[in-house]
């Protein structure tokens, strides 16, 4: 199946139209047998992706515009595969999970809508087909928070599609001038990502496409100061909305750093190492502190999603192996850990319709189970080993360490911070006595809420132990790409801090 | 003795003039019709002005470019048969929408569709010439029959709009002619090719650039007035609020394409002239209006005065094309016209499609926002196309003025006026919030208790046009290739 990724773009599409003739009745069914074919589209992917080559697979190119050089140039390599099977994964578990009372034939078409985008975005090769589906995304998220959200979700909705499609719009003119400069150079007009990556551009012409595109991936991952969308969105979105939000959107942000800024201006890139690393640390630690101040379970999370994704930046701009794959690992693990905790906080929320960590207590003694699934969850978020969250975060770590020890080691504070937080959170919900009577007597976790969570479950186990599978075809897709980010820097500087680690070398 | 003039008529190239000898025939036709038989149903006009101007299209597209005639008063290059289509092209979108449901006063005139096509006349020959004369006597044509068009609508409001814009197109008028006679007085010619040879030998003459200046700017007013920029805008949103809908927005389509092939060709004309001086007053023009259009069409409680604004915006989006003097910049123009086209009069359909004849909701406004609250429960399909719209207009790709709005930003990178096209782009990211927030108040408010359905005036050829308008929208992206095509080849052929 030469054309698999086309197919993975276009059949969660053609069944989201088909959705809308599908009864009110059967809709549930019908989601969940579309997200679950495209979830095995995805490991049909993985088993048919040729782990050992580091380049890009399953090359597709149709000509769209040809006269601006527009094409339908889609792709996969290590680094994305894994995204794109975690965001089929997460939509899957998402309708599987899904309990909205209201329009749930909406939301399912919505959701279906949305995994078109999100699969688009990781797998196009061409920058405008990257936009377009980048863009795309927004509308189904806004549909998602503003129609189901909570009080005030039309503020949410609007700043959370404000603030993205502001920041992208500066992203698309760097772009245009990204494919300006490759037709002075080269005399065509092209935005395939490929032919871009290319392009030696002097040190000045990168470090302002640098910006344009940071500010665009930037406000997405969010990085501090943007990261203010973030809390209103998950604060004010539905279960799944949130999950989806946090487990595949946020990482299209850290995904753009990979795929675009770091090889197509490794000089620029090995220049700010500084300030973005700063900016970095500042939202680990800051948002950490934050998280600890919170009330409500949701925003606790949701802070802690912003200081996760910080450890992940901070991984990127290592800009060696370890570094990148570590963050890419990351993103892996932050989606599925925190996609599972936000159901978590989605289970309590259907039963007590509160998230008020204070109205809790003593949930371990009434629901077991869920105190057992939250309580690996959150050892996974805060990154204990043998979990899956150690692992990327340590890479990631690591990898900075070269750059900085110093940086790292305020870096490495996440980790205790997050311990913190978390701990505080479980405390004050889930052990002592049962304080609030309306606690006494809620249900344990139902067949629904297991069949979705346990394969989280497993998942965080397995891949904490045992990550080689994952990690080897990112691991050989990081080190082509540093290899190439390597010999395309120009700056002593740059070709010195971008480095295939000896061991790595070796091995080679 | 006078010399016999001596005129052949192969030398008139009568051709040239073709397209609009058809549409003046068709318009007296209509008259001659209504003078012989009264009581004729209008769905006869209607029908009657669109053949008119699908001969009209045919006419235009035959036409061979780079031809002058007539006195080499009319000149056929590609822009003004590029124009000529997409004016035509808009007409015939607009004229299908006199069948609504409901009854309104003006359509029961079939003097309301030969001044229409009068005014269609007006606007090819101002795009087919470049003699500010024939310029002034086609806008004069077309604006008068506006004017009259507005004021049939039969409203005070409607009054009110058509003497306002009447004033201020006089105005507008006014200053046409003084920058036409400044240019005149240091050339001694009113066609822009002659003037240009002209001012090319005496352009280092001592004080000359002042007198050349002034025409500048008296011409950029009245383009200004015309294609309303800010600060010449005033009248826009009062007429657009009078007028009926899909009469505001043709307005907000077909007079400006016409009066923005006028700028190509005057601005254009001192661009070449190396005052680089004129460049900066468009470019000054167009950022101030896309921003101040942009936070007032924030504050706008009106859909159509939201409109109106935002099309205020549009217009100073492409205005800065305009400065560029770059054949992809002015190819974005018309590519940008092109699909703005479809989408804006489609959401002006909309509107159209729920008007009620009295006010309902708002003791000022027939479409306050209130009005689409809750849209998605009670007209899904209706929801789902007018959101489509206002994703067109924010420049959300796919839809189609998302490729019009790259192309232009492109445009402006590539001549190297990178920090213009952040402008342009951090002001269509101003524009997402009033789209969004109709968008808003379809999908996710609850509808307003006691109002019935809001598709009141809703017809056939009124769905078929919205169709036609949503199907273009959403599936632009795989036209764009021979439309930017043919686009390029049109306007390389000029010479821009």
């Amino acid at each position: 199946m030469e054309n698999i990724l086309s197919v993975l773009v276009f059949f969660p599409l053609v069944a989201a139209i088909l959705g809308f003739l599908v009864g009110k009745k059967s809709i549930r069914v019908y989601g969940i047998s579309v997200a679950t074919i495209e979830f095995l589209l995805t490991l049909w992917l993985w088993f048919a992706f040729d782990n050992s080559n580091g380049g890009f697979q399953f090359i597709e190119y149709i000509p769209l515009v040809s006269e601006f050089g527009i094409n339908y140039y889609l792709g996969v390599d290590g680094i994305s595969l894994f995204i794109v099977i975690m965001a089929a994964l997460m939509t899957l578990v998402g309708i599987i999970a899904l309990n909205v009372k209201k329009d749930l034939k909406n939301m399912i078409i919505t959701l279906l809508f949305l995994e078109v985008a999100m699969i688009g975005v990781f797998v196009s090769l061409d920058a405008i087909v990257f936009y377009l589906f980048w863009e795309f995304s927004l509308v189904p998220m806004l549909y998602i928070i503003g129609a189901w959200g909570g009080e005030l979700r039309l503020y949410a909705a609007i700043k959370f599609f404000l603030y993205t499609f502001a920041g992208s719009l500066v992203m698309l003119v760097g772009m245009l001038y990204m494919a300006y400069v490759y037709h002075s150079v080269s005399g065509v007009w092209s935005f395939a990502i490929t032919d871009w990556y290319a392009l030696v551009l002097p040190l000045s012409i990168q470090k302002w496409l640098f910006w344009a595109f940071f500010l665009g991936f930037a406000i997405k991952v969010p990085m501090f100061p943007f990261h203010t969308w973030l809390p209103y969105a998950h604060g004010q979105a539905p279960t799944v909305g949130s999950v989806i939000l946090a487990a595949v959107l946020l990482k299209m942000g850290s995904y753009g750093f990979v795929r675009f800024s770091l090889p197509m201006f490794p000089d620029a890139s090995v220049a700010y190492i500084t300030p973005v690393a700063i900016i970095a640390i500042i939202m680990i630690i800051y948002t950490a502190m934050v998280a600890y101040a919170q009330k409500d379970m949701k925003q606790v999370i949701a802070y802690s999603s912003i200081s996760h994704m910080g450890v992940i930046v901070l991984g990127t701009f290592a800009m060696n192996a370890e570094g990148i794959s570590g963050s890419i690992f990351q993103m892996l693990s932050h989606g599925i850990v925190s996609g599972a905790l936000f159901l978590l906080v989605g289970v309590i929320y259907d039963r007590r319709h509160t998230k008020l960590m204070s109205e809790f207590g003593g949930l371990a003694l009434v629901m077991p189970k869920y105190a057992l699934i939250f309580g690996i969850m959150m050892m996974a978020s805060v990154g204990l080993p043998l979990t899956i969250g150690f692992i990327g975060e340590y890479l990631s770590l690591a990898g900075f360490f070269k750059i900085s020890p110093m940086l790292t080691l305020l870096a490495g504070t996440s980790i205790i911070l997050g311990a913190i937080y978390m701990l505080s959170l479980y405390k004050r919900s889930f052990f002592g006595p049962v304080t609030n009577e309306a606690n006494a007597k809620l249900p344990d976790l139902d067949s629904k809420e297991l069949t979705a969570l346990v394969p989280l479950v497993a998942l965080v186990v397995w891949l904490g132990v045992y990550p080689k599978p994952v990690l080897g075809p990112i691991d050989n897709s990081v080190k082509a790409l540093v290899t190439f980010m390597h010999e395309k820097a120009q700056t002593s500087e740059a070709k010195s801090v971008i480095v295939v680690s000896k061991r790595t070398k070796e091995a080679k | 003795m006078l010399q016999a003039v001596d005129i052949s008529m192969a030398s008139l190239n009568l051709i040239t003039l073709s397209p609009m000898l058809v549409i003046v025939s068709g318009a007296l036709l209509i008259m001659i019709i209504d003078l012989l038989k009264k009581d004729m149903d209008k769905s006869l006009f209607v029908m009657l002005s669109i053949l008119v101007l699908f001969v009209d299209f045919g006419a235009t597209l035959s036409l061979s470019i780079n031809e002058r005639g007539f006195f080499d008063l009319m000149l056929i290059d590609g822009i003004s048969v590029l124009s000529q289509l997409l004016i035509l092209l808009a007409s015939m979108l607009f004229i299908p929408l006199a069948l609504t449901q409901k009854r309104f006063h003006e359509y029961s005139y079939p003097e309301f569709f030969s001044l229409f096509l009068f005014m269609v006349a007006g606007f090819q020959f101002m795009v087919a010439s470049d003699n500010l004369i024939l310029i002034f006597v086609g806008l004069e044509t077309a604006s008068l029959a506006l004017y009259t068009l507005i004021a049939m609508h039969n409203t005070p409001g409607s009054h009110e709009a058509a003497i306002k814009y009447f004033t201020m197109g006089a105005m507008a008028a006014g200053f046409f002619v003084m920058g036409s006679a400044a240019i005149y007085a240091v050339s001694g010619s009113v066609e822009l090719f002659d003037v240009a040879k002209v001012l090319q030998q005496r352009m280092n003459e001592a004080g000359i650039v002042l007198p050349i200046i002034g025409g500048a700017v008296l011409l950029l007013v009245a383009i200004g007035f015309k294609v309303s920029l800010m600060p010449f805008h005033m009248w826009t949103p009062d007429v657009y609020e009078g007028a009926s809908a899909p009469m505001a927005g043709y307005m907000s389509i077909v007079p400006k394409i016409a009066m923005m092939v006028v700028a190509v060709r005057v601005i254009g004309f001192y661009i070449d002239l190396g005052m680089e001086s004129v460049r900066y007053m468009v470019i000054a023009l167009a950022i101030v209006t896309m921003t101040l259009a942009n936070i007032m069409a924030l504050v706008q409680l009106d859909v159509k005065r939201m409109l109106a604004y935002s099309s205020i915006s549009h217009a100073g989006f492409v205005m800065a094309a305009l400065a560029l003097d770059t054949t992809k910049a002015y190819s974005g123009i018309f590519l940008y016209y092109g699909l703005f086209l479809f989408t804006n009069l489609g959401a002006f359909a909309m509107l159209w499609i729920s008007r009620h004849k009295k006010n309902r909701y708002h003791s000022r406004f027939h479409h306050p926002y209130e009005k689409f609250s809750g849209l998605i429960s009670t007209s899904p399909m209706g929801a789902v196309i007018m959101a489509i719209f206002m994703l067109s207009l924010t420049g959300v790709p796919p839809f189609s003025l998302f490729w019009g709005k790259m192309y232009i930003i492109s445009a402006t990178v590539d001549a190297g006026y990178i920090w213009l096209a952040i402008i342009m782009a951090l002001n269509s990211a101003i524009a997402a919030y009033y789209y969004l927030k109709l968008i808003v108040y379809m999908f996710l408010k609850p509808p307003v208790a006691g109002i019935e359905a809001v598709g009141v005036n809703s017809s056939r050829p009124l769905v078929v046009i919205v169709g036609i308008a949503a199907f273009v929208t959403t599936m632009s992206v795989f036209f764009m290739e021979p439309m930017l095509t043919y686009i390029n080849y049109m306007v390389s052929v000029s010479g821009y």
